[in-house]
């Protein structure tokens, strides 16, 4: 079974046929936005000393993390990492406990007990994904096979790295879920740099996606980039393996636009790549599809923008409001309850 | 009430656990046809079928993530090292994912680890290991060590109901050695209760696991010699029941320490130290441990002996200490 | 062979008014190795006997003072050399032993015996358990809840029995003593016809400078010495019996009551005094001095300012053989002596220069001893340098007794009970009558190489006078 690269979508009829109508694509260039504005301002925030510790952006990657999220059931589950933004912002978080998280204010989803993107909400079917990549692949794993397991129609989407690709927690899950042909997508995004570490020092053929052919299962490689593509290879994906049909290995092609992390300048990063890759700005592309398929005005578009502006003005001034963490609580929660057994999720 | 073997004792409350609740089921290497590796889920899989009692492949860091991802989507997954020992793969899951997630992002991940552990067999190096003190110094983990079949099957229980990460080191030397009666009926034991294996005032044998039964014999031989050495089993080492020790500490004022793991950085350095703490004035000898020397658990029978206490370093250490 | 390297070991002081110290025994030889606190040698001095811990670790390299030789505070007595130094020419040294080997370290094994594997060890406790108990500065150890305890039931440890290691006092030896005096009156420096200490006087120097248990290891020759015994074989009791370590006390005593015994020839004469006039002078007195100066007026105060008063005329009874001359005082520091809790032990705190006191002032003085002593509060040089003491085991009703001579004093005077007694008197016409009179018998225990029967008999009559006719304005 080879490795299938995906056509680029080109016309609103297939979009259709892929089950996003105009509203719909207008939302999702509102969530591109979105994400890319809490990201910006997150930047900013940074380098005002508002953000304790590191910060990091998935500039580059926003298509593809809008695009997955987008084609996931809403029962469907998944641990996005941090490049995925734009998997919460589908998902609904609301941008100020974005900041609050950042900023380590008890709004943040992790009240402070972790900080940047290492958060999620588990009510939106999100779960926190750890430092240790891809630890949450085997996690992923495990939900789809609770899933197979009560026989839910449920699929689980696990994130994964080219970088990461290259631990055994990957070969361990994608093996186990082959075997048990799991209702799980694993989506790689590889942005070709794992920190400072370029693709063929990380993996010695041509995809990630290669690799599905190992355990079973179709590999995909798309253009991350291009966020209806990757919507539609993703729902593709999802409900196949809804369908009973397992699991599938999507692979994202992007470029990670911005260092490591703000602390990082990316210099190790040939200049002209950036500059190739800045033609195929995910954002810019989107709108011009925009433009030219859907009829977008402008009008409709400085709505969305401004939109937007306010949504995240309104998000910082309230992240902002939101109190620092009390020192007095941090012994709290380190065991769970039986009561905290009765969340929704858990059920 | 039957009489039951350890081994017996830990498969009766899975069952039972099987059989109450469908959320929970249980997967690992070599669990499913063949009944596990020491036959603890043998003819389980008959009963629940294949979905319930999971053959894994070889892949523990996939067992004890998958647990994680199953437990967080409300199921309630029993997971078995086919050895304890080889919890080591795993570790990442339980140490960085597990033990960590509720605090983080207050999702509870109610696994149970079961881990066969323990030596006196010549498994060597990675098949004798105690690694529960590795653990116990991971927040978010609690730690379980019964001695007993009965307290295997009620621990067990527990276990499964605890809406946290549960590691459930079964001594594989008491599998089959060790055999009482235990309540056909379910029942649950609370973690962090200690028990008292055998009462003594003269002093106090603190210790969990299969050195239960080693203190229990040092203390027999010297009831022979006019002394009376209270045994007190932890069960759990998180929770511990501190106050259970405390009071045996200030009852006796002696307390010997006994593990079968290895001595520096071992559990009894933390309980020595809470003593010392919290009842220095109760005290009337230093506190004494008992332990495994620093090294891998060695192979060859005369050198696994002198690694693993035995009766006679425990009647030894409490003669001396007792003198003291 | 350098001295820089060489540690001094000096005789030590033991208390603080000792200035000098005889070598009982050496424990090591030239050339032995001899590890860091390691028991080197047996001194002994007028306050206690002891052993003395090696200063450092390495090999005795000389010997500068010799057995039976006494030599001042501070002087050096032997070198230690470091470890690798060769051996000194004393000839063959003795077997090369490790010098690291700790202080309470198992015998050598005997050559060809099966080393123990180093696994049991490994888990065992760390240190053997004689180490545990005796510190390095001979004080033995007392463990937190021995110390609370103590605290708690206000215990003079110095009296328990200890029956841990190295004769360490165990929690269950605490609370058996605490068990054992719970009836009992409360203590107080009862003294004369109260409750007061008993039986024989010696001086019985404060624990806390006894020397500790020899270690198992100690010399296995037994040359004559007054060393703590060598590595005994472990006693077994006989059906019916119970075995109880001597505590370091009582190991003091008994040397010291052998001593004196071996030491003077004793003798006792005794005598009756009628107290008439002391008892009702006390009677008048002690209401007054309770109040003014919360002194319990005890007999043992009128006896002790009477005693003191007819020393005066008697030096010799007050004096000392020493050598083959005669010491004779200006003053008399009077030792009393005080029984402590439960007939454990006995101390005999010395009242100084008692001839300088009044009646008030020695009951004062001998109050405070006794509270003192039982409250182990004493200084080292209140328990030394007596010239004369007083034993009182009279308060059970005892009427004579026998005591041994405080070395090396020359005389021990005994008190008993006061009980009233018919009593042939005059009357005024010359008569002789019968009366009901307070009668006490004084004994004297004298050393007659210096003190022969006559002498101590005026000694006596003379006191009785004293008593009998109590001037109240003389004292």
């Amino acid at each position: 079974m080879a490795v299938r690269e995906a056509e680029p979508l080109s016309s609103l009829q297939e979009v259709r046929e892929a089950g996003l109508d105009r509203e719909d694509l207008l939302g999702i260039y509102r969530n591109l936005l979105i994400t890319r504005g809490i990201e910006e301002r997150g930047h900013i925030l940074y380098k005002q000393g508002k953000i304790p510790g590191s910060f990091y952006t998935g500039r580059g990657n926003e298509a593809a993390a809008v695009g997955v999220a987008t084609a996931m059931g809403p029962n469907d589950v998944g641990t996005p990492l941090h490049r995925d933004m734009g998997v919460h912002v589908v998902r609904g978080t609301e941008p100020w406990r974005i900041f609050a998280q950042y900023m380590g204010r008890e709004g943040g989803p992790t009240r402070g007990r972790d900080g940047n993107v290492h958060m999620a909400l588990a009510e939106l079917g999100l779960y926190t994904m750890v430092s240790h990549l891809p630890a949450m692949l085997p996690v992923a794993t495990g939900m789809a096979l609770a899933f197979k397991i009560r026989g839910d129609h449920r699929v689980a989407v696990g994130w994964f790295g080219e970088g990461a690709a290259a631990r055994g927690d990957t070969h361990e899950s994608m093996n186990l879920a082959g075997v048990r042909r799991l209702p799980i997508v694993f989506v790689c995004d590889n942005n070709q740099w794992a920190y400072s570490t370029p693709t063929y020092l990380s993996y010695p053929v041509e995809h990630i996606a290669d690799r599905a052919a190992a355990y079973g299962f179709e590999g995909v490689v798309v253009d991350g980039t291009d966020v209806l593509a990757v919507y539609r290879e993703a729902k593709r994906a999802i409900e196949k393996a809804r369908a009973g049909g397992g699991p599938t290995l999507l692979e994202c092609v992007t470029l990670r636009m911005e260092g490591h992390a703000v602390h990082d300048d990316a210099f190790y990063v040939p200049k002209e790549l950036f500059e190739r890759w800045s033609e195929h700005d995910p954002i810019e592309r989107f709108r011009a599809w925009l433009y030219e398929h859907a009829a977008l005005t402008e009008t409709e578009e400085d709505e969305i923008v401004s939109g937007v502006k306010r949504l995240l003005n309104d998000a910082l001034e309230r992240a902002e409001e939101s109190p620092l963490p009390d020192p007095a609580t941090l012994e709290e929660g380190v065991f769970a309850s039986p009561e905290d057994l009765d969340a929704p999720h858990h059920k | 009430m039957a009489e039951l073997t350890y081994i017996q004792a830990i498969s009766e409350g899975l069952r039972q656990e099987m059989r109450r609740d469908p959320r929970v089921f249980v997967l690992g290497e070599d669990v499913g046809v063949y009944g596990g590796a020491f036959k603890v889920t043998l003819g389980f899989q008959e009963e629940f079928g294949p979905w319930r009692v999971i053959d894994t492949p070889l892949s523990e860091t996939a067992i004890v993530g998958g647990a994680t991802g199953a437990a967080l989507m409300g199921l309630r997954p029993v997971a078995e090292m086919q050895f304890a020992d080889f919890v080591s793969c795993a570790w990442d899951h339980l140490v960085t994912v597990a033990a960590k997630q509720f605090f983080r992002a207050r999702t509870p991940i109610p696994i149970v680890v079961r881990l066969p552990s323990g030596g006196g067999f010549s498994g060597g190096p990675f098949h004798s290991q105690n690694p529960e003190s590795s653990f116990a110094h991971i927040p978010g983990l609690k730690i379980v060590c019964p001695a007993t079949p009965a307290d295997a099957k009620g621990l067990l229980a527990t276990a499964i109901e605890d809406p946290n990460p549960v590691l459930f080191f079964e001594h594989k030397h008491l599998y089959r050695r060790i055999k009482a009666e235990v309540p056909e009926e379910r029942y649950t034991i609370p973690f962090g209760q200690a028990r008292t294996h055998r009462p003594g005032d003269d002093a106090v044998v603190v210790t969990w696991g299969a050195m239960v039964h080693t203190a229990a014999e040092a203390a027999e031989r010297l009831a022979g010699e006019g002394y009376e050495v209270e045994v007190l089993d932890l069960r759990t080492l998180i929770p511990w029941d501190e106050e259970r020790v405390l009071e045996s500490v200030r009852r006796t004022s002696k307390v010997l320490v006994l593990h079968e793991d290895t001595r520096t950085g071992g559990f009894g350095a933390e309980i020595a130290a809470t003593i010392a703490e919290r009842a220095f004035e109760h005290l009337d000898a230093p506190i004494v441990r008992v332990a495994a020397p620093d090294t891998p658990v060695p192979f060859s029978p005369p050198l696994e002996k002198a690694f693993i206490p035995q009766v006679e370093d425990v009647v030894q250490a409490l003669q001396e200490l007792l003198a003291y | 062979m350098s001295t820089e390297t060489q540690i001094e070991v000096v005789m030590p002081q033991m208390g603080v008014s000792v200035s000098e110290g005889t070598i009982t025994k050496w424990l090591k030889q030239p050339g032995d190795p001899i590890a860091r606190d390691e028991p080197l040698l047996e001194i002994s001095t007028d306050k206690v006997d002891t052993e003395v811990p090696s200063p450092g670790e390495g090999v005795l390299a000389e010997i500068l003072v010799q057995e039976g030789e006494t030599v001042e505070v501070g002087t050096v007595i032997a070198r230690i050399g470091a470890a690798a130094a060769p051996a000194p020419p004393t000839g063959p040294a003795a077997a090369p032993a490790p010098p690291l080997a700790p202080v309470a370290a198992p015998p050598e094994p005997p050559p060809g015996s099966v080393e123990p594997g180093p696994v049991v060890s490994e888990r065992g406790p760390e240190a053997p358990a004689d180490e545990w108990a005796a510190t390095d500065n001979g004080k033995r150890f007392i463990s937190p809840v021995v110390a609370r305890i103590a605290a708690e039931h206000g215990v003079d440890l110095a009296v328990v029995p200890g029956t841990g290691t190295g004769g360490r006092v165990t929690k269950k030896d605490i609370l058996a003593y605490i068990a054992s005096r719970a009836p009992a009156p409360p203590e107080e420096p009862g003294l004369a016809t109260e409750p007061a200490p008993a039986a024989v006087a010696t001086p019985a120097p404060p624990p806390p400078a006894q020397p500790p248990p020899a270690p198992a290891t100690s010399a296995p020759a037994a040359p004559p010495s007054p060393a703590p015994p060598a590595a005994p074989e472990p006693l077994q009791a006989a059906p019916g019996e119970a075995l109880e370590p001597m505590s370091a006390m009582r190991r003091g005593i008994a040397e010291h009551m052998r001593r004196s015994l071996d030491t003077a020839a004793h003798v006792t004469s005794a005598i009756e005094v009628d107290m008439s006039r002391v008892v009702a002078l006390r009677q008048k007195l002690k209401p007054q001095v309770e109040r003014d100066h919360g002194v319990n007026l005890t007999y043992l105060a009128f006896i002790a300012r009477a005693a003191v008063d007819t020393l005066a005329d008697y030096p010799w009874i007050n004096g000392e053989i020493r050598d083959d001359q005669i010491v004779t005082r200006s003053f008399v520091n009077l030792g009393i002596a005080v029984e402590l809790a439960e007939g454990k032990g006995l101390i005999v705190p010395v009242l100084r220069n008692a001839e300088t006191l009044n009646l008030l002032g020695i009951a004062k003085g001998i109050a405070d001893l006794a509270q003192r002593a039982r409250g182990k509060k004493l200084l080292p040089d209140e328990v030394q340098g007596g010239t004369f003491t007083i034993t009182n085991p009279g308060s059970y009703g005892t009427f004579h007794g026998t005591p041994i001579i405080n070395q090396p004093q020359t005389a021990i005077l005994g008190t008993y009970a006061v009980v009233k007694r018919p009593w042939v008197v005059q009357d005024e016409l010359g008569n002789d009558v019968i009366a009901i009179r307070p009668i006490m018998n004084l004994t004297l225990t004298y050393d007659h190489r210096l003190v022969d029967g006559a002498l101590a008999g005026r000694f006596l009559r003379d006191l009785r006078e004293k008593l009998e006719v109590w001037d109240e304005a003389a004292y």
